[in-house]
């Protein structure tokens, strides 16, 4: 027992001091090893997912031998978006193997998530207006306006969207289609203009997030529309309807590949995409084939390269695939300079940064590359690799020589030194220390930097705080938002969004709705006011959009991906974000994941049980038992957990196989219980 | 013959069996058998795509067993609907006016606030716009200076201006002919433009146009401005020592409401502005008396001014001081005791027909005699009235009758401690019945009750100018 209690102290303190590459691959090394020496797979699983290493993880397969250990461990598997080829050796049962293949596949996910939001009695569907509470601001309530405007009501769409994601129902998109007369259906798609019917098209997807066989079949009937925004949008949907979903049938490859050679750009466009948030993480072949065509032929127009470099990025997220980053290669060096200075041009190198993910040296030899590139995107494209190269370790030279990028003095209007900020939040939001330092030093930037990096903390500050609202960087944002440069203005309002991610946190609403009526007049401004509303009720407040998990050990490559288009496509807002390119909004779906605790019990049906839920404690180094959280509350699950909250079982009655409880957990009768334990 | 299950939607058909000598298209017609879905709309999910209508069975190789999936509904295709929205940022720019709910602000050209307060305040007379528009460029009227004409001009051009134009206008030419018509307003210190006083504005630009819009044609409707502003007073002059006595009738712009210790409310101003003394000569004793004037309301105008005497010349510091006290004023105004015996009685059944329509809407019981009499006339707030051409008001006037009851449509702010400082903003109703509050170039949304708050007695806007509007009845 005492050997066992020594290692797990070990092992924690392994897993939290920060050590500079190669140092740090050998002692999750041996944590690992010393995991699987004490039989503890769910903690060696986590190791070995940090170290990104598949053979661990298979070997951990092999080595386990309960099924039902084994269910946990695919519950995480599927959580950080991998797969495992379950063949005979790992599993010989044919009827458990497809368990296993359903838990990780993520088939489940959406009734896990209902069973939440029916707990938590929050199933009734939300309206914009529900959102913006117009009737609480005070004074000047917004003129009525007796027109529509193109722009407030594709707004309302993606408040609708985000608000109503994943629940199936909602008060825009879905009602219409039980009236009766079938011409009525749709009267808020065309509420919409032009490319704003693609993205209310796509919000279906998002409504229908994650599940995909109600979801297709709401779909179905958009792809028959004259209309090709509409068509652009309904494969959208596919895509979002089907992020980090896989399934046997493979029907978002089906529904969009035959879309993907379409002369109209905006379609291509929306089956791209689709592609890309469908199979992100996946490493599916077949998409490659398809895609990396597109990528050397230059009659194509830089938008749909750049969503294309996107999507493969995307899907060969973190792998360092060599075929994907030749073709990106090329495609960046044989566009002439105007289509490089194009706002979407951003893309490619971001597409190119997004395969090296956390691979850290691996990507020296394509930074030398880019080094050769048109004096327009070369510097991008460095930042851009060395920051999603580095994302997530902390690494202490990275951050310096970003900094030092941002401390030069630009003539020429460059804009990597909005990349060089957010890649410095990307390094530094490892761990919460490093986090600290970086809010920090993210203040001097604001105070000496120049225009262009201040236009671009905000966004980092969001990244940082993530669907965490520290009261420091809230207030922070809250008066860059009322900043005179505009564009700063919009990014920290969008950030305001992105830290309370999900939170329904009430401050931050309050802010909105005071930034609603300060903004009544400016339209751009009002409308990123509105998507923030939007984000901070994400999910009626069940959902998160922070990539780290599994008491943040872990980084979902793909959900951080999401995150890092976004941001750079932030970097413009004026021709992305709030231009005819709206639907990179979407990319947040790939983040988007239940911020939940949900126990079930053998044979995986929801099971109800008391925990505490508190605030964690870092109990690293510490002699003994220490308690691991503080400040709790005991609640019976399912439960919602916030940004730094821990929960452990508060009954004996039960215990759990994973070492840490966040998202699914499957629990097993304690054997050694007894029932009149409490009263003897 | 392998025997599939086909996944559609939340269903599940286990066993199907696929014919493989015959095309794909046999089979999607067994499965619409089972799901409704017509072929053409049938998706079907295999290996590497989607299942064609000619393709081989063999070549895709579907195993017993296997589980394909359908995606397609029988619902109606979207369609796009033939009249699309219209859209706020498609409308060309005076339609976006329209939309946005309230005309545009005026910039301010250095110290002009007083100008575009006024003209904020004025602009919310839709008669006075339908006047000016029928204001001929040309053939200035020989009897008139051409200032004046050059200056009506001025003012019709920047209302159209201001009606057409959702983004701000500068008043450059209006302000350009007012200090040539009135050098005062030209006054510089500093080689900037002095602040003046917005009364004054208010009062010359009233003259001026009272003058330049007279008819032609003296038959009707003679002084389009008198009409609409002119309030028409008898007084009674009185001397005590002489016992004397004439009868005067005026007609004037504005009903000045003084404020003294023991005004606390307009009315009561109203009233002390009504009675004054003046010193005279006598005719009967010979030299200068004093007499007493009491004054009374003979005509009512449609639209109703109010000025507060808030300045008075302050003969130490050299200017005209203020007086912060705090004088409240209503929504709704009643002026019904400050009219004449004969304007009372020609009041008395508007009024009635009024009160009664008032407890008709509050829901209050009353005999049904009276309710059939309120049945058929209908109240007048006069929103419909704007644009319309003066004949036609004129037609419509005959049926339409004062009541004495005013509502508030514009108020003129002013803060600071004297008249030719500080900062003067127009508040003005809109026909939509929002209030903006019009800050030179920013119209700003403002609530009704905030609107009364401006009543002084501290350092925040008090307001100078009132102008109400008459609620009008039909008999």
């Amino acid at each position: 027992m005492d050997q066992i209690l020594t290692s797990q102290c070990i092992c924690s303190s392994c897993r939290q001091c920060y050590l500079p590459s190669p140092d740090d691959m050998l002692v999750l090394e041996i944590a690992f090893s010393i995991y699987i020496k004490f039989e503890e797979y769910t903690s060696a699983l986590c190791v070995a997912l940090r170290m990104d290493n598949a053979p661990y993880v298979r070997q951990l397969f092999v080595c386990c031998s309960d099924p039902l250990k084994k269910k946990q461990l695919c519950y995480i598997l599927a959580r950080q978006g991998v797969s495992l080829d379950l063949d005979d050796e790992v599993i010989g049962n044919e009827e458990q193997r497809e368990i296993l293949q359903e838990i990780m596949s993520n088939a489940k996910l959406s009734e896990g998530y209902l069973t939440l939001a029916r707990d938590i009695e929050v199933m009734e569907p939300k309206s914009p207006d529900d959102i913006y509470k117009v009737h609480l601001i005070d004074g000047r309530a917004s003129a009525g306006a007796s027109v529509d405007s193109a722009r407030q009501n594709l707004a309302a769409t993606f408040v609708n969207a985000f608000v109503n994601a994943g629940f199936g129902q909602d008060k825009l998109m879905t009602v219409p289609s039980e009236s009766s007369s079938g011409g009525s259906s749709g009267s808020w798609l065309f509420k919409n203009k032009e490319h704003g019917k693609a993205s209310a098209a796509a919000s279906l997807g998002l409504i229908h997030l994650w599940d995909v066989d109600a979801g297709l079949a709401q779909i179905d009937k958009y792809f028959h529309s004259n209309d090709n925004h509409v068509i652009t949008g309904a494969l959208l949907a596919v895509g979002i309807v089907n992020c980090g979903i896989r399934n046997e049938c493979d029907p978002a490859y089906a529904l969009l590949a035959d879309y993907v050679t379409k002369d109209d750009s905006s379609i291509r466009i929306g089956a791209i995409m689709g592609l890309g948030l469908a199979y992100a993480g996946t490493q599916k072949e077949e998409v490659l084939q398809l895609l990396a065509p597109i990528l050397i032929d230059l009659k194509v127009p830089i938008e749909v390269i750049a969503f294309t470099a996107i999507s493969l990025g995307l899907i060969y997220v973190g792998s360092c695939n060599d075929d994907v980053a030749q073709s990106i290669v090329l495609a960046l060096m044989e566009r002439s300079e105007s289509e490089l200075g194009e706002p979407l041009a951003r893309f490619l190198p971001l597409g190119l940064g997004l395969l090296y993910l956390g691979k850290q040296e691996n990507v020296d030899a394509t930074i030398e590359v880019t080094k050769t590139f048109n004096q327009k995107i070369s510097k991008y494209c460095q930042v851009a690799l060395m920051s999603c190269a580095y994302a997530g370790t902390g690494n202490v030279l990275k951050v310096q020589s970003l900094l030092g990028i941002c401390a030069e003095h630009l003539e020429k209007g460059e804009t990597h030194q909005g990349a060089a900020v957010i890649g410095y939040a990307l390094i530094a939001m490892a761990e919460e220390l490093g986090l600290d330092m970086a809010i920090r030093s993210l203040g001097h930037l604001l105070q000496y930097g120049e225009q262009n990096i201040r236009r671009a903390v905000p966004s980092a500050l969001g990244l940082l705080c993530i669907s965490n609202p520290k009261v420091n960087v809230m207030d922070t944002l809250s008066r860059l938002s009322h900043d005179a440069d505009s564009d700063v203005a919009m990014a920290a309002t969008i950030s305001l969004g992105l830290i309370g991610a999900g939170t329904n946190n009430a401050r931050i609403a309050g802010m909105l709705r005071n930034l609603s009526s300060y903004y009544y007049k400016d339209a751009s401004l009002l409308y990123c006011v509105r998507i923030a509303q939007g984000l901070v009720h994400l999910g009626k407040g069940l959902l998160t959009l922070a990539p780290y998990h599994s008491d943040r050990f872990l980084l979902s490559p793909s959900a951080a991906a999401g995150l890092i288009i976004l941001l750079h496509a932030c970097l413009d807002m004026k021709s992305i974000v709030l231009g005819k390119y709206h639907y990179v909004l979407y990319f947040l779906v790939l983040a988007v994941q239940p911020r939940m605790l949900m126990t079930v019990d053998e044979d995986l049906k929801p099971v109800s049980v008391p925990v505490r839920v508190g605030q964690a404690v870092d109990v690293v180094g510490q002699a003994g038992r220490p308690k691991t959280i503080t400040g709790f509350q005991t609640h019976s699950t399912p439960v919602l957990l916030s940004a730094g909250e821990r929960a452990e079982l508060a009954t004996e009655k039960y215990l759990a196989l994973s070492s840490v409880l966040e998202g699914f957990v499957v629990l097993k009768e304690n054997p050694e219980y007894r029932a009149d334990h409490h009263s003897s | 013959m392998p025997t599939v299950s086909v996944k559609w939607q939340k269903e599940i058909f286990p066993a199907v069996e696929i014919d493989t000598s015959q095309p794909p298209l046999v089979f999607k017609c067994q499965l619409y058998d089972l799901t409704g879905v017509p072929p053409e709309r049938q998706k079907i999910m295999v290996k590497g795509g989607l299942l064609k209508d000619d393709a081989d069975w063999n070549a895709i190789g579907v195993k017993e067993g296997q589980r394909l999936m359908m995606m397609g509904t029988a619902d109606e295709v979207v369609k796009t609907p033939e009249k699309g929205p219209v859209f706020v940022e498609d409308l060309p720019e005076d339609e976006q006016v329209v939309a946005v709910g309230h005309s545009a602000g005026l910039y301010n050209l250095g110290n002009t606030c007083y100008m575009n307060s006024t003209l904020q305040c004025l602009h919310s007379v839709p008669e006075l716009k339908s006047a000016l528009s029928n204001y001929a460029h040309s053939g200035r009227r020989s009897d008139l200076d051409p200032t004046s004409h050059q200056l009506t001009v001025a003012t019709r051009d920047l209302f159209g201006e201001l009606d057409r134009n959702f983004k701000p206008v500068s008043p450059m030419q209006f302000w350009m002919v007012l200090r040539k018509k009135f050098p005062q307003f030209g006054q510089q210190q500093n080689g900037f433009f002095m602040q003046q006083d917005a009364e004054e504005c208010w009062t010359q630009l009233m003259y001026t146009l009272s003058q330049s819009l007279k008819s032609p044609d003296p038959g009707e409707n003679p002084e389009t401005v008198k009409r609409l502003f002119g309030i028409e007073l008898v007084s009674r002059v009185h001397c005590k020592e002489s016992s004397e006595e004439s009868p005067e009738t005026e007609s004037v712009y504005a009903l000045k409401c003084h404020i003294s210790q023991e005004v606390n409310h307009l009315h009561e101003g109203l009233k002390h502005g009504l009675k004054s003394e003046l010193e005279k000569v006598s005719p009967a004793l010979g030299r200068s008396a004093v007499y007493l004037k009491e004054s009374c309301i003979n005509d009512l105008p449609r639209y109703l001014t109010v000025q507060f005497v808030r300045f008075f010349w302050k003969r130490e510091s050299n200017q005209k001081a203020k007086i912060l006290r705090k004088v409240d004023y209503p929504l709704e105004l009643d002026v019904f005791d400050l009219c004449s015996e004969s304007l009372k009685s020609k009041l008395q059944t508007p009024r009635q027909i009024l009160r009664d329509e008032e407890g008709a809407k509050l829901g209050l019981k009353k005999n049904e005699s009276k309710d059939k009499e309120a049945q058929t006339p209908k109240t007048e707030v006069g929103a419909n009235e704007n644009g319309q051409s003066s004949t036609g008001a004129a037609l419509e006037e005959k049926e339409m009758h004062m009541t004495g009851i005013y509502d508030l449509v514009a108020v003129l702010t002013h803060k600071g401690r004297s008249a030719d400082s500080g900062h003067y903003v127009a508040w003005v109703k809109q026909e939509s019945g929002k209030w903006i509050e019009y800050d030179d170039e920013n119209p700003i949304p403002q609530r009704e009750e905030d609107i009364t708050k401006l009543s002084g007695g501290g350092d925040w806007h008090m307001a100078y100018i009132c102008m109400y509007k008459a609620r009008l009845v039909q008999v």
